[in-house]
């Protein structure tokens, strides 16, 4: 009966293909675990357009989505296009597992600074930027002020720590939340405080290890002081965790992104501040992107690029950064949109501002590397098990070891 | 166990034995040689290169596993493992010995209860390791909370955020899943014993104590045995547990090789080092299974059993 | 008189029964707790035991959220079953064989048997996705019961050899004697008499692939309309939140048909296990 079907299978993709128009399956694999609104609506208007073309999506949740992605095309059978973080386009691009974007210029001069750094490999791009968010401090008032001190945003490090132990101290909350546990987004939260040391992890023209620096050291000493006033049993918690417990009131303050107003409780009273600067450098953040990419291999590589190319249209941008509250990924003004979201909206600018000033997320083949390099010397620090010095030479090590 | 040979001319021809045992075992190892010989062969292959998720690789010879005999964590990895399957089956077996001696005592109730064991055996671990997620939660969790009630601690305590408590805490979650199966075995084994030994005992006014240990005991050895045997390969092996509960962490505490070889393989994508790992579990194994199996005869002896 | 107890002895066996069940089954009160508050009180600290918005709603909107939840509950079943099954034609001969005859590399071969249980399918991934992408049966039921099978037939043979290793070699050869043919013998004199052996390892494999299905069914299988339950529960986790108290609600739900029916089968199970003697 599978001889049958495989036959019949043959059949009819010979018989397609005499036609113009040729009877396809993408398969598009979403990591995040959930078909968003504006995606569901693109490829609804995608089909429609393609008559004989149907797109098989499927939500996978950001820890196991990545990880399958790349077991479908090491096995041979790659997905026709998927949606991941652009930390993998590197390893994907020089595995030749994926072709390189086919971006129009009207896009690309539309994209806010930054954006297309994330998803460029030696000068070629490789995913289409997606979604994007900057980061930056939310600060639960009601607690601050309970500890008595008055609600304002704290300019230096110093004055974060003592906004935080002042809640610690005289408060049932902790003063701040720290992510440390084996999870992307523990690197991320560490980036966002060494961008705002004027750090920098791999330098972007020669592409030399710079993380054993002073910079990093700092942040990494701030990151053993914050500990004594952070939340219980850091390396536990992941960003997505920490918002729960700042919903609860059990932290006064942590990085998140600007989807954080609208998953915050209604009833905390909070301001949202650019990360503190350190004693380097000034307020920095980390820009982070998703993208599409392209799969090698599929058979469907050019209905791929119409897709993706629909789905990074500014309209559609504009509806999945509308309804996820992302940071705009366009300069939506330039784009002939009036009145963007975040015109005019204090809340917007403080995410806005950082585009100009943050930093990316360094762009390597073994990005699982540079990530446990990173969660390492945090676990390090968070469980006691070294010296700031010690592992910030260790982390360098092995982040030489994975480039 | 031999079918009678001398059997007389008129008797209808028979396959022969040899031949008949083969075609009765034949499916079943094809089968085995399809789906896990076959990629285990794969495997070995894999681990003598440094396969990594492109296309291209090249033989690297024994690289990869002298890697792995200089490699220092690798041998704490090794270390770990052992001691987190010694830890968890000797748990398992002593909790179901009381378990098994609990259910078989003759009391009302005994049917429900034996019933209510059932329920972690039954559930897909993945479920079951959801459930332990959130009762070592520090901050929402039963567990922490419960502790804090009673005054144990005075703050919220993250069972799976320190390296003590989350490879401890694995171990709990890992002979939860294992004790219902080894409780229900013995139970079943002592049920199997024979009164009369144990009233001859009775009669010459044994304490039960003594009847437990003097009778109880010797009689089920070979099950205990067997389900050590069972147990610890299962408990060495013991991925989803871990892998949903702490994927290793924190800082390796919970990495045992299954663990290490899965993320180095998945995570990481080294195929050939992944698979060199996986071949020197297999080695380890198949090693501590002779030496059992030649402890298993000795004790055999001891026992006067079979 | 030997089976009395001191009332002391009584209350002792109840007070360590019940610790022990309190131990067995301490994740499935957290998991009903969990389902039966609204998600924005699941997160709070310190634990409480009870809250007055305790509700069943969860386990309402579990349908919507995921609704292809009862297909998942299905394929579960199904594919344990199927596995079972599956598993039992491989085993029964096999396991006759190593219990009743002689011959060259019996031990060895058994040996072997045993070896596959000695690594999971964990780590045979890559390879294992290209042997069956090659049998052209991704991404269909037999996706995950083709791994299933494979690795349960060990474990299978190993029970079903020591209870078919019990029964008196003396009604064989009583049947041989009277011209009857090895198979002859095999299904009609031996199998009856195994059933109770033949149920446990039934039981013991099902649950073996009910409980480890969930590996092979993500990497597998893309459909979502073969999916088994822990797989679907996936889907509960979001783009940026999970629906916990749903998808323990479905957890629970889900696993519910299987308890009942062991709630039945159970006085079968120890009874099997009894008579098959388990003295190997």
């Amino acid at each position: 009966m599978r001889y049958l079907k495989t036959l019949t299978l043959g059949a009819v993709m010979v018989a397609g293909s005499t036609l113009s128009i040729q009877a396809s399956e993408l398969h598009f694999i979403m990591c995040g675990g959930e078909i968003r609104d504006a995606d569901q609506t693109v490829v609804d208007a995608f089909t429609a357009a393609n008559p004989g073309v149907t797109v098989n999506i499927e939500a996978v949740p950001w820890g196991t989505c990545q990880d399958k992605s790349l077991t479908l095309a090491s096995a041979g059978d790659p997905p026709s296009i998927a949606y991941m973080g652009s930390r993998t386009l590197r390893q994907l691009a020089n595995n030749d597992l994926i072709v390189p974007a086919q971006i129009s210029d009207e896009t690309r001069g539309a994209y806010q600074p930054g954006i297309l750094n994330t998803v460029t490999v030696e000068g070629t791009e490789w995913g289409y930027p997606r979604a994007f968010s900057t980061k930056a401090l939310f600060i639960n008032c009601g607690l601050v002020e309970q500890a008595g001190l008055q609600c304002v945003a704290p300019r230096t490090w110093d004055g974060m720590y003592n906004m935080a132990k002042a809640i610690n101290d005289n408060t049932d909350a902790a003063g701040v939340g720290i992510a440390g546990k084996d999870f992307d987004n523990t690197m991320h939260q560490f980036l966002n405080y060494l961008y705002s040391n004027g750090g920098v992890v791999i330098d972007p023209v020669t592409g030399e290890n710079k993380l054993n620096s002073s910079n990093t050291r700092e942040t990494l000493a701030l990151y053993e002081k914050l500990i004594s006033v952070a939340q219980e049993g850091p390396t536990a918690w992941e960003r997505s965790q920490l918002k729960d417990l700042y919903n609860d009131g059990k932290i006064g303050m942590y990085i998140d992104g600007p989807w954080g107003r609208g998953q915050h409780n209604a009833n905390i009273k909070e301001i949202t501040v650019p990360v503190p600067a350190g004693p380097q450098g000034g307020n920095g953040t980390l820009l982070i992107t998703d993208s599409i990419a392209v799969f090698k291999g599929s058979g469907h590589e050019e209905l791929a690029h119409k897709l993706a190319g629909m789905l990074t249209t500014g309209e559609s941008q504009y509806a999945l950064d509308t309804e996820w509250g992302l940071t705009p990924i366009f300069d939506y003004a330039k784009l002939g949109f009036e009145n963007p979201y975040y015109e005019g909206d204090d809340y917007w600018q403080v995410f806005v501002r950082g585009i100009g000033i943050g930093g990316p997320e360094p762009l390597v083949e073994e990005f699982k590397g540079l990530q446990s390099a990173f969660t390492n010397m945090i676990q390090g620090i968070i469980l006691g098990e070294g010296s700031v010095d010690e592992l910030v030479e260790i982390a360098a090590q092995e982040l030489d070891d994975a480039l | 166990m031999k079918a009678p040979t001398n059997a007389p001319q008129t008797r209808p021809k028979r396959l022969s034995e040899s031949a008949f045992a083969w075609l009765l075992i034949a499916p079943a190892m094809l089968f085995i040689a399809i789906i896990v010989a076959w990629p285990l062969a794969e495997t070995f292959r894999l681990s003598f290169t440094d396969t990594r998720i492109g296309p291209n690789f090249s033989y690297v010879g024994m690289e990869n596993y002298q890697d792995l005999a200089e490699s220092r964590k690798f041998k704490q990895t090794v270390w770990r493992t052992f001691y987190w399957m010694f830890l968890s089956v000797g748990l398992k077996l002593v909790l179901g010995l009381i378990g098994a001696t609990l259910l078989n005592a003759a009391i009302p109730g005994r049917a429900l209860f034996r019933i209510l064991v059932l329920p972690p055996w039954v559930i897909p671990i993945a479920i079951g390791m959801i459930g332990w997620l959130w009762l070592y939660n520090g901050a929402f969790g039963l567990l922490s909370g419960v502790m804090q009630y009673v005054g144990i601690v005075d703050k919220s305590f993250e069972f799976l955020a320190y390296k003590q408590s989350a490879f401890y805490s694995a171990v709990v979650a890992d002979v939860w899943v294992g004790v219902p199966m080894v409780t229900l075995f013995f139970l079943a084994a002592m049920q199997g014993v024979s009164r009369d030994l144990y009233e001859a005992a009775w009669v010459d006014g044994a304490s039960r104590w003594y009847r437990f240990h003097r009778i109880t005991i010797p009689q089920i050895m070979p099950v205990i045995v067997s389900m050590s045997l069972l147990s610890a390969i299962f408990t060495f092996n013991s991925f989803e547990i871990i892998w949903i509960l702490t994927e290793g962490g924190p800082r390796s505490a919970t990495t045992t090789m299954i663990i290490d070889s899965y993320k180095t393989a998945f995570s990481s994508r080294k195929f050939g080092e992944g698979a060199a790992r996986t071949i020197v579990i297999v080695c380890l194994l198949g090693l501590f299974s002779v030496a059992y199996l030649w402890l298993l005869n000795k004790v055999s002896k001891h026992y006067g059993t079979k | 008189m030997m089976d009395r107890y001191s009332i002391w002895q009584i209350i002792g066996i109840y007070v360590a029964m019940a610790a022990f069940l309190i131990f067995l089954l301490l994740p499935f009160f957290e998991m009903f707790m969990a389902s039966l508050r609204p998600l924005e009180h699941l997160f709070r600290s310190p634990y409480q035991f009870w809250s007055d918005d305790f509700s069943f709603k969860a386990y309402q909107d579990m349908w919507n959220t995921v609704p292809l939840l009862g297909r998942y509950i299905f394929n579960s079943i199904f594919i344990s079953t199927a596995v079972t099954l599956i598993t039992l034609i491989f085993v029964i001969p096999a396991s006759y064989a190593y219990a009743r005859l002689d011959f060259p590399f019996k031990n060895i071969s058994l040996s072997i048997f045993l070896g596959v249980n000695m690594f999971t399918g964990a780590v045979l991934l890559i390879p294992l996705y290209r042997v069956m992408a090659t049998m052209g049966i991704l991404n269909t039921y037999w996706a995950m019961i083709v791994p299933g099978v494979a690795f349960l037939i060990p474990t299978g043979i190993w029970l079903l050899r020591s209870y078919l290793e019990k029964i008196p070699v003396e009604l064989e050869e009583a049947a041989f004697m009277d011209g009857a043919s090895r198979i002859y013998t095999l299904r009609r004199v031996v199998l009856p008499l195994a059933l109770p052996g033949l149920l446990v390892v039934s039981i013991a494999v099902f649950i073996g692939a009910y409980a480890q299905q969930f590996l092979f069914a993500i990497t597998f299988n893309q459909t979502r309309e073969y999916q088994p339950l822990p797989a679907g529960l996936f889907e509960f986790i979001g783009y940026q939140s999970v629906t916990w108290n749903e998808m323990m609600a479905a957890a629970l739900t889900g696993v519910l048909p299987v308890m009942i029916i062991f709630l039945f089968l159970q006085k079968y199970l120890v009874a099997g296990l009894t008579a098959g003697a388990v003295k190997e």
